[in-house]
């Protein structure tokens, strides 16, 4: 019986859940972007110091991840990688940089080269909201 | 034993420490809010804008959250730092930003010279301690 019930729920989960985003709504005009740097930016740090990263956020505010409070979430920088899966947790490496404690920007340091950045947004368990809040890819290159 | 004595001693500490504990919560002494735009001394067309709050070496809660090195946003315009031992009032010169809010739509300000400050704020809506607030800029606005 169990069994039975457990497996009635897989099911309806998966019914329930496309695989597109998690749970938590966000506002439809909420608008994430990069303050700083730029698209194209040429940062002459020499590749080992940290320059500074700002993270804007419109129509939408800003909790410490495990707050559930309506229209918030945390930043997630992406460093070199595409957007993660959308109806999992944001991944915690390198590069997905998370700011759980609510931070709205960064010391960030990159090794000379050509590097991406992207800001999404996760709820308080770390998964991306629905529709998902995520800025345009920008590219820098550090001198 | 050590324990023991471990634990008189901080009961010894707390007892001498109390009466000068602040009531505010604490905040990191290298906490840094600024105001990101506009710079001081813009002058604005019209008296609508975004302004873009920057907060270093802390972090954004909404308001009734308590955590550790977080706090929220209000907005001073034209008017001086609230007492530091009272909530920030709430009026059309002390805007709240409860929800977590990094930026803000500023809207109706008259032509002339404004004077703009950042302050954030605890879960209670006290000031820190250290108090963590931005330099004052003034704004012109200049009519359409």
């Amino acid at each position: 019986m169990k069994l039975t019930l457990s497996t009635m729920l897989a099911v309806l989960m998966l019914v329930v859940m496309p695989a597109q985003a998690g749970d938590t709504p966000a506002p439809e005009e909420a608008y994430l972007y990069i303050g700083w740097p730029n698209d194209g930016e040429v940062i002459r740090t020499g590749g080992g110091k940290p320059f500074r990263v700002w993270f804007g956020l419109r129509h939408m505010g800003v909790a410490p991840a495990g707050i559930d409070v309506p229209n918030t979430g945390h930043h997630h920088l992406l460093v070199n990688t595409p957007v993660p899966p959308l109806d999992e947790p944001i991944p915690a490496d390198d590069n997905h940089i998370h700011f759980g404690l609510g931070q709205t920007q960064t010391q960030l340091t990159l090794p000379r080269g050509q590097h991406t950045l992207q800001l999404i947004m996760g709820d308080h368990a770390h998964i991306p909201h629905d529709p998902p809040v995520v800025s345009r890819k920008i590219t820098v290159t550090v001198q | 034993m050590i324990q023991l004595l471990t634990r008189g001693i901080f009961a010894a500490l707390l007892l001498v420490s109390a009466p000068t504990f602040a009531q505010n919560t604490p905040a990191p002494p290298n906490a840094e809010l600024y105001i990101i735009w506009p710079p001081d001394g813009e002058v604005i067309q019209g008296g609508r804008l975004w302004v873009r709050m920057g907060l270093k070496n802390m972090g954004i809660a909404p308001a009734n959250i308590q955590k550790e090195g977080t706090g929220h946003h209000h907005f001073l315009i034209d008017t001086d730092v609230p007492p530091l031992d009272e909530p920030i009032p709430s009026d059309n010169n002390h805007i709240h930003f409860g929800g977590g809010q990094t930026e803000a739509r500023l809207t109706g300000l008259e032509p002339g010279e404004h004077t703009l400050q950042l302050m954030l704020g605890d879960h209670d809506h006290f000031p820190h301690d250290p108090p963590v607030v931005s330099e004052k800029i003034t704004i012109i606005v200049a009519p359409y």
